[in-house]
């Protein structure tokens, strides 16, 4: 990382940090902004295993249900948060190894069809284990945190995994899994492992996921199946990658963004409207810039650099 | 008897795979609509469901055959994920422009027709199944009988065997692309119309009857349309029999449990897939 770059990211950090103390009472901002780092996080966490390893998972949501559940059962009987986080996180993780095994047998389009079933399945189990999980009835959870709590969580949650999904980038482990993405068998034959780094990255991913989930549990202090385990939420976490920038750092955290806006502005007039919008932005990013909002930037950077070189050489 | 819808919404997923080498996602939102279609001729202009397909096979043949030209066509030599992932971006708009013109309440096609049983050697069997069964079938055969007896038919086979020798013998393979992806989708419209007739539908109900038709094609072989209609049976069969043995809420489990043990027990036949994608 440049000098320019970290001061940018202290900046930003500081700049967050400071939100709660002068936006003040002003609940409205302070809950936009959780919800964009609560999925900046989640966001950044799918894309560890979707853009790094290019392995698309369309049942991401089962984590995030089994990190909510978990938490709301746990808190319901008394356990402290200090204990139920950590096992909500761990419980996604265990989960991620058991589909991972199976699912990784199937490569790419076929992966990414069986999550589908996975997320799914896993749906269906929710809804109808009713003695566990309630059922379509939900759970209710009892107290929730204040919200300048939650939000520095999620400022944490989402800075840490960002923080993660940079240095992964420049490890062993990130060039692995760049590997596997780009040519997989390519990755076999130069000794990468590719299953065991897919496994790897799965399991990060659903235990980042399985932390949100608690998160969002104490957020929205109600959780039930086709909420946390809904295909819809699967599909956000596929879409805020895409829109930002399959693969990079900060992309997803981009995706995040434009996904909290257009979610906030057009759930209200229309319902399904917003998964409509992006279900356009998607087909439009795929035929125009497969790269994101990233790609376009880097576009317009290069436009103006090839614009500006010529009036030097005069 | 419901091995015959399962076919029916299976072909097209098949077809488009074999010759283009995509996976097409939005098969369950061309599903849906089909659906929709036929419940909309139905209720505003009393149009019998059975004579729906008659409209709607050409109108999904054009969509489909349009949507090749216009987008799926740019993302061919791409990766497999993004073509997946377009095709995912166009279900999303298909089922979500259905809640907005249809809303999210659950449709489905009232009328004696669909009401109706005959008893066969004792059994009551209801007669919209029985038609659903034969149209299935007869859908086999008849593209069967495309594939294999006219000139297009066999040059969307020998393109989705090796598509640069098509293109050396003087097959115009863009155009057949064009025209296979059209059919694909006039056979999701197809099934649609014929699932209309059996059960009761949402927008969003596309989701497990997609899960089925890969699951059925899976196990029938990619690109073969009567491994598909053996696939079909063999999982209707297995959802029938699975029902005695738990809650029908978990039926839809079964397509995937299947799925699974396929592809744990018969890692061999997986391992062709495979090879089929890479080469694709």
């Amino acid at each position: 990382m440049d000098r320019r770059a970290v001061a940018l990211v202290a900046v930003a950090l500081a700049a967050a940090v400071a939100v709660p103390f002068v936006a003040g009472q002003s609940e409205y901002v302070l809950d936009v902004l959780f919800l964009i780092f609560l999925y900046g996080a989640m966001a950044t966490a799918w894309n560890l295993l979707g853009g790094f390893a290019g392995q698309v998972s369309f049942g991401h949501a089962a984590f995030l249900g089994i990190g909510a559940y978990t938490t709301a059962i746990l808190t319901q009987i008394g356990v402290s948060l200090w204990l139920a986080v950590p096992a909500a996180s761990l419980l996604a993780g265990l989960y991620s190894l058991v589909i991972g095994i199976p699912a990784f047998r199937l490569r790419g389009p076929y992966f990414s069809i069986a999550t589908i079933g996975i997320g799914e399945a896993t749906r269906l189990v929710a809804l109808n284990w009713t003695s566990l999980t309630g059922g379509a009835s939900g759970l209710t959870l009892s107290a929730a945190p204040p919200l300048t709590l939650q939000y520095f969580a999620a400022l944490a949650l989402c800075a840490l995994t960002v923080a993660l999904a940079a240095w992964i980038k420049r490890s062993r482990f990130g060039f692995a899994l760049a590997a596997v993405r780009q040519d997989p068998d390519a990755a076999e034959t130069l000794g990468v492992a590719t299953t065991l780094v897919k496994t790897q990255a799965l399991f990060l991913s659903a235990c980042i996921i399985g932390v949100a989930g608690s998160v969002y549990a104490l957020h929205y202090l109600f959780i039930s199946p086709d909420s946390v385990f809904g295909f819809s939420t699967s599909i956000g976490l596929v879409i805020m990658p895409i829109v930002g920038g399959l693969g990079t750092v900060t992309g997803p955290l981009i995706g995040a963004v434009v996904y909290t806006f257009i979610r906030e502005q057009l759930a209200a007039t229309l319902a399904n409207a917003d998964l409509l919008a992006f279900g356009l932005l998607l087909i439009a990013i795929v035929v125009f810039e497969p790269r994101g909002i990233l790609g376009i930037v880097d576009r317009v950077r290069r436009a103006a650099r090839a614009k500006a070189a010529p009036a030097v050489q005069r | 008897m419901v091995a015959g819808l399962y076919a029916a919404m299976s072909y097209g997923l098949a077809l488009i795979y074999g010759v283009l080498k995509i996976i097409n996602l939005a098969n369950a939102g061309f599903l849906m609509l089909g659906a929709y279609v036929t419940w909309w001729l139905f209720t505003s202009f009393g149009i019998h469901p059975l004579l729906a397909p008659l409209a709607i096979v050409p109108a999904f043949f054009l969509f489909g055959w349009g949507l090749e030209r216009t987008l799926v066509r740019r993302v061919l030599g791409a990766e497999p994920i993004i073509s997946l992932l377009l095709l995912f971006g166009v279900w999303l708009v298909l089922q979500n422009l259905a809640y907005v013109i249809w809303t999210g309440d659950t449709r489905s096609i009232e009328m004696p027709f669909v009401e109706a049983t005959v008893n066969v050697a004792g059994m009551p069997l209801a007669v919209p199944r029985l038609f659903v069964f034969a149209m299935g079938v007869l859908a086999l055969v008849a593209l069967q009988l495309f594939l294999t007896r006219t000139y297009l038919g066999r040059a969307i086979r020998a393109t989705a065997q090796d598509r640069d020798a098509a293109r050396l013998v003087g097959i115009d393979v863009d155009r057949v692309m064009g025209i296979a992806f059209g059919i694909g989708i006039a056979l999701a419209g197809f099934g649609g119309s014929l699932l209309s007739l059996l059960f009761s539908f949402t927008p969003d109900f596309g989701r497990t009857l997609s899960l089925k038709s890969f699951c059925i094609v899976v196990l029938g072989g990619l690109d073969s349309i009567v491994g598909v209609a053996f696939g079909a049976i063999a999982l209707s069969l297995a959802e029938a029999f699975g029902v005695r043995y738990m809650p029908a809420s978990l039926q839809n489990l079964i397509s995937f449990v299947v799925l699974v043990v396929v592809l744990i027990a018969l890692p061999k036949g997986i391992a062709g897939t495979l090879r089929a994608l890479r080469r694709g």
